[in-house]
């Protein structure tokens, strides 16, 4: 409402003069007035076409002279380290080096590194050149205190201190200094340094699944599920004692592990040892005493079920197979 | 392949017609068997008839004469190769003859072969070179060497012939068989048992055992083959049947008839004939155990016994494994250990299963952990390619034949690295030269 008064007071003001003017106009219609009225006032030509206006003078675009790379001025002994003192996408003109990347459709040499942005994309190291890493270690070594003199090797060391705690310290210009990836805690060890016995160590392997690495013998454990570091330790800490603990405790269900369970194969346990004593004890009476399969027989089928056949397994199997068929072999027998 | 057959034929008589030399007919026959035997091999099975071989068959018998000088065909043997031996009892064959060529009289192939049994690519060969020869090569030597030390009331000794495609295990065991023919040993000789279950003639619901499979015409002609092989022995040994067979109301089998009646049956009744196989391996097993007989088992692609596809379908349209097929129980019973007086030959071959089971051919591997199990303890024997030895006699042997008719310098090497002295290859890289 208050709006439409405004307008309303807006339009009445604009309108006064135009109507005052009109006004004059009409009084000054007499006849003895108007001759001096023609001769003062001049008729305003209304020109349609353009008139040729004066020519501005033209704005004079002034444009910045790049400077020449000041790759080109650097002395060769220059300190690089202050030249590129951190990690930075690649610089044509600060970097004083003929650099060529990038692929071009005829055997023409790769584009030059002016405006070549393959440059730009990959990382570099530029700025982790072997004098500025040498200097930062010297830097560094005023924190550092001597090696202890009673673990010289790496035996000796890895024998007493048989766990590696791997964590991590973020540093970075942020108004925090905490990073939440700095809490994760990774324990590693060789599994051979933990006392298990056959049982204990098949129920750990079990237990700590894909953690463990039967190449290297190296069991990883990573903890990264509290807030805090030490947290996370202590978490790790007791995973370690609870498995190794709950792998020396033996299940009443864990004697129910089938032939198909076995991780691998067992002689005493499967039909070759029963066909091999039955065939060694072919015709003889209930009371008589019963043959074993032999020992070397045995191991040499577990040789070629474990470890997978080949020709050296088959042969070894050959030969006992016929010790205990009682075949002479054609070799020895042959002149 | 019509229009190239029409223009070979052409050619021939265009040739004919020529009248050209006794040389180059010569070698046109060579071409001839050669794109024979390339037909053959990539099965144009509409060509069975070979209108072309019956055509060079007239032309050949008119000019007998004049291709005499360069035909394939054996002719009477002068004096003794190098290559050959006149050993002919099998039973003697030892290390002294390894690498050398016997021959087998048409009389024994005949009786042993008939219904399968050599390859057929090297029957192929048989026809052209007109005898049957076999190499005499370390695994049958030393197999025989085995049964002849064998204390036959042991339980029966089972021997694995492995080796790579084409090294000779099937003839090894063809040798073989010919030493158990010789030896007089009843044979239960299978040619491939692939052929079961890849190809059957026919598939019927099993009549005695319930959710099983017959291959009633497999089975008949297996009892053919097996009456065929054994048809000198039989009649001798005199083997009774131990207990009444009662197929249907009608028809029983009584106890005291011999096994050859009972085979006969199972001939003339193929509904039956499963069941027949599965009593005459039986009953061969009592009779063996009794010390009546004694009996050679060889298996030819055993392992295919054992591998858990077949292509016969049931008739609720689901994949039978060969576990369901009658045939199977009987030919695994006999390859166990429980009985004495008999030996076994089994053969694994990895073209006896399908491709995904093609990575070795080794006999665990093939036979797999069931198989292994059934036949452990085995003696696995290795069909080796030719060495240094078995190669040249083989180059010598078919230099002889003239099925090598081009021989410059060197040509010896050239095909030992082209056929990597794989028997089989060299037969074939043979084959056009």
């Amino acid at each position: 409402m208050f709006l439409a008064t405004k307008l309303i007071e807006q339009n009445a003001r604009n309108f006064a003069p135009r109507l005052a003017s009109c006004h004059c106009r009409k009084l000054s219609t007499d006849p003895h007035a108007s001759p001096e009225i023609d001769n003062d006032e001049e008729f305003r030509v209304l020109n349609l076409r353009q008139v040729q206006a004066q020519a501005r003078p033209k704005r004079v675009i002034k444009k910045d002279v790049a400077a020449p790379p000041r790759a080109n001025k650097m002395p060769v002994d220059q300190d690089w380290g202050a030249v590129w003192p951190g990690p930075k996408t690649f610089h044509p003109a600060s970097v004083p080096l003929p650099l060529r990347q990038g692929y071009t459709e005829k055997a023409a040499a790769p584009p030059s590194k002016y405006g070549n942005a393959e440059l730009m994309k990959i990382p570099n190291f530029l700025h982790l050149t072997p004098p500025v890493i040498k200097k930062q270690c010297e830097a560094l070594k005023q924190f550092c205190t001597p090696w202890p003199k009673e673990i010289p090797s790496e035996e000796q060391w890895n024998k007493h201190f048989p766990m590696e705690v791997i964590t991590t310290d973020y540093c970075h210009g942020l108004p925090t200094i905490r990073n939440p990836l700095s809490r994760i805690v990774t324990i590693k060890f060789k599994l051979s340094t933990l006392k298990l016995d056959k049982h204990a160590h098949d129920k750990f392997l079990r237990l700590v699944g894909e953690r463990y690495d039967p190449e290297t013998d190296v069991l990883t454990i990573v903890t990264d599920r509290c807030p805090l570091r030490k947290q996370n330790y202590e978490y790790a800490q007791y995973l370690l004692t609870a498995l190794y603990h709950e792998s020396w405790v033996t299940e009443p269900w864990e004697s129910l592990k089938s032939e198909a369970d076995m991780e691998t194969y067992h002689f005493i346990r499967n039909k070759s040892k029963v066909s091999a004593e039955e065939i060694l004890n072919w015709g003889k009476t209930e009371g008589g005493k019963k043959l074993v399969a032999h020992e070397a027989f045995g191991k040499s089928v577990e040789n070629l079920m474990n470890e997978g056949e080949n020709e050296y397994n088959i042969q070894a199997y050959k030969t006992e197979a016929l010790k205990l068929l009682g075949l002479p072999s054609l070799k020895s027998t042959s002149p | 392949m019509i229009t190239f057959i029409h223009s070979y034929l052409l050619l021939i008589l265009f040739l004919w017609f020529q009248k050209v030399s006794t040389k180059i007919w010569a070698h046109i026959l060579k071409f001839h068997n050669f794109v024979r035997s390339q037909i053959w091999c990539f099965g144009f099975k509409s060509y069975r008839k070979e209108p072309i071989t019956m055509l060079v068959r007239c032309l050949r018998g008119v000019s007998r004469r004049a291709c005499a000088q360069y035909s394939t065909v054996a002719e009477p043997i002068q004096k003794l190769d190098d290559f050959r031996t006149n050993e002919a009892t099998v039973a003697n064959h030892g290390l002294q003859h390894l690498g050398k060529y016997y021959r087998i009289e048409p009389e024994v192939k005949k009786q042993l072969f008939t219904y399968g049994g050599l390859p057929k690519s090297f029957e192929k060969q048989i026809k052209t070179f007109g005898e049957t020869c076999l190499m005499v090569r370390e695994p049958a030597v030393e197999v025989m060497h085995y049964i002849k030390s064998t204390d036959l009331s042991r339980p029966t000794v089972r021997y694995v012939l492995y080796g790579v495609d084409g090294a000779g295990k099937s003839l090894t065991m063809a040798h073989l068989l010919h030493f158990g023919l010789e030896q007089g040993f009843v044979l239960v000789h299978v040619p491939w048992v692939a052929n079961w279950f890849k190809r059957p003639k026919e598939t019927a619901s099993s009549g005695s055992k319930e959710g099983f499979t017959d291959l009633p015409f497999d089975a008949a002609s297996w009892l053919v083959h097996f009456k065929n092989q054994n048809a000198s022995i039989l009649p001798k040994l005199d083997l009774k049947v131990s207990k009444d067979y009662v197929w249907s109301i009608r028809e029983t089998t009584p106890a005291g008839s011999t096994l050859l009646e009972l085979i006969e049956h199972g001939i003339a009744r193929v509904k039956f004939a499963s069941d027949t196989v599965e009593a005459l391996l039986h009953e061969l097993k009592q009779h063996s155990t009794a010390g009546r007989c004694k009996t050679m088992v060889a298996i030819d692609g055993y392992n295919a016994l054992f591998y858990p596809q077949t292509r016969i379908l049931a008739e609720n349209k689901v994949v039978v494994t060969p576990d369901k097929i009658t045939l199977t129980k009987p030919f695994l019973d006999i390859t166990k250990y429980d009985w004495t007086n008999g030996v076994c030959i089994l053969s694994v071959d990895r073209i006896a299963l399908n491709e995904e089971r093609w990575e070795s051919e080794l006999p665990q591997y093939q036979l797999g952990k069931e198989g292994f199990e059934h036949v452990d303890p085995f003696v696995p024997i290795k069909v080796d390619n030719y060495n240094n030895k078995e190669f040249h006699s083989c180059i010598n042997y078919y230099l002889n034949r003239r099925w090598i008719q081009n021989s410059a310098p060197g040509f010896d090497d050239e095909l030992k690295y082209l056929s990597a002295s794989n028997p089989f290859k060299l037969m074939n890289i043979c084959a056009p030269l």
